[in-house]
């Protein structure tokens, strides 16, 4: 790993912790956990993506007890997904990139509800299984209810992830820019 | 500790349901307890408390099967226990977690990486995430207050909630890609790329107990493997 790539994951992964800071104090109930993961991926690719990703969630798992290292694979999905969206110049603009969002929030959607479903019996971030326990009060099956509340939580999560990096790479300067590889193809240029 | 934890996250979903798991989380609370880290097993109650409400009324909520009248409230036996099974698994695995976490020292961690010749970069990328994070908090902080100074307004509609995410987490992203800058400019110069094994000034020490411990918690996860396989 070059020594660029060695400075960007840990900030990049410091990033993904820092905004839930954010994002509680706004009272959004969202995570927008994956900035990093998704800048990484479109600045640099995806193994280094990969790697913050789950690095990120190994730390995050230290902080907060082991219990939601298997959503590990979760972030390991987004950041493929999200190099594939800059290898297709995904962040041309800012809608283009959450469209892209909205397809990685339903992926990403679907991968979180089977761990939900079978690691946790369907209970796992408190808002989320809040959304899941009104559902079943409504008539939906467990299983139905925890996809749901996934697909819902995280298609509106990484629409927002996006479209914020999108925002992002286009307020970089030239400089910066270059000096990753795939920061011109994820801006289509 | 990584060796402990590893073994008992394991064992907590290998052990047969509900008696395994809370037995194993009786053990882990009383180890916890005998090795001064009583409050690493209080810290682990409080992250799983409202997941055991959760996890009692979602699955205890269930219809069908046999019912058990706690209150008002008509619950599940069998969604009580499969509750209570899931409930010990999260604690021990939290508990065992965040004492190591409490007991993790960064840099002995570096000096075991060198000392064993393990990859540099793995052990760098653990440390210095975990020295970022803190600063990226505080940074993240000092952002919100000075937005909040300039009049910027987060309350109100959830549309303008997400509006204000923009001029909150730019400011943080830009300025941490400003910083990869200089850290990778510090990294090179320290000879980051160097091919020659790294060495390090002080040897941590690898006591018999940490050795036995290594070696038996992989024997322990394997023995009730077999032990689940046969029955």
């Amino acid at each position: 790993m070059s020594p660029r790539l060695l400075a960007l994951v840990p900030s990049a992964v410091a990033i993904n912790l820092a905004i839930g800071f954010i994002v509680n104090q706004v009272g959004l109930p969202l995570y927008l956990d994956s900035v990093g993961t998704v800048l990484t991926s479109a600045l640099a690719g995806p193994l280094p993506g990969l790697i913050t990703g789950l690095v990120s969630q190994s730390v995050r798992s230290l902080y907060e007890g082991f219990i939601w290292l298997p959503f590990g694979a979760v972030q390991a999905l987004i950041a493929l997904l999200a190099a594939l969206a800059a290898r297709r110049g995904g962040f041309r603009t800012v809608p283009l990139a959450a469209g892209w969002g909205m397809g990685v929030g339903l992926a990403a959607g679907a991968l979180s509800a089977l761990i939900s479903f079978f690691v946790f019996k369907g209970v796992t971030a408190t808002g989320v299984t809040a959304v899941t326990l009104a559902l079943t009060r409504l008539g939906l099956s467990t299983a139905q209810a925890v996809t749901a509340a996934s697909l819902g939580t995280d298609v509106l999560d990484k629409t927002i992830v996006f479209s914020l990096v999108g925002i992002t790479l286009r307020a970089l300067p030239q400089r910066v820019l270059g000096r990753y590889e795939w920061a011109r193809r994820a801006l289509g240029r | 500790m990584f060796a402990v934890t590893g073994g008992i996250a394991v064992l907590a979903f290998l052990l047969p349901a509900p008696r395994g798991p809370v037995v194993l989380y009786a053990a882990v609370l009383a180890l916890s307890l005998v090795v001064g880290e009583g409050r690493s097993a209080l810290r682990a109650i409080r992250v799983c408390l409202p997941l055991w409400i959760l996890l009692a009324l979602l699955l205890g909520l269930s219809p069908g099967g046999e019912r058990q009248w706690i209150g008002p409230l008509s619950l599940s036996r069998g969604g009580l226990a499969a509750a209570l099974a899931q409930g010990a698994r999260l604690g021990a695995v939290a508990t065992v977690s965040l004492a190591l976490f409490a007991g993790f020292d960064p840099s002995r961690f570096l000096d075991a990486v060198a000392e064993r010749g393990w990859s540099f970069h793995a052990g760098y990328l653990l440390v210095a995430t975990l020295q970022a994070v803190p600063r990226f908090r505080h940074r993240a902080a000092m952002i919100l207050e000075a937005q909040r100074a300039r009049g910027l307004r987060f309350r109100g509609s959830p549309l303008r909630r997400a509006r204000a995410l923009v001029p909150l987490t730019l400011p943080l992203v830009l300025g941490m890609l400003s910083e990869v800058d200089d850290r990778a400019m510090a990294l090179e110069t320290r000879g980051v790329d160097a091919r020659v094994p790294r060495t390090s000034l002080r040897s941590p020490p690898d006591s018999l107990p940490d050795r036995i411990i290594r070696w038996a918690m992989p024997v322990l996860v394997l023995a009730a493997l077999v032990w689940r396989l046969a029955g």
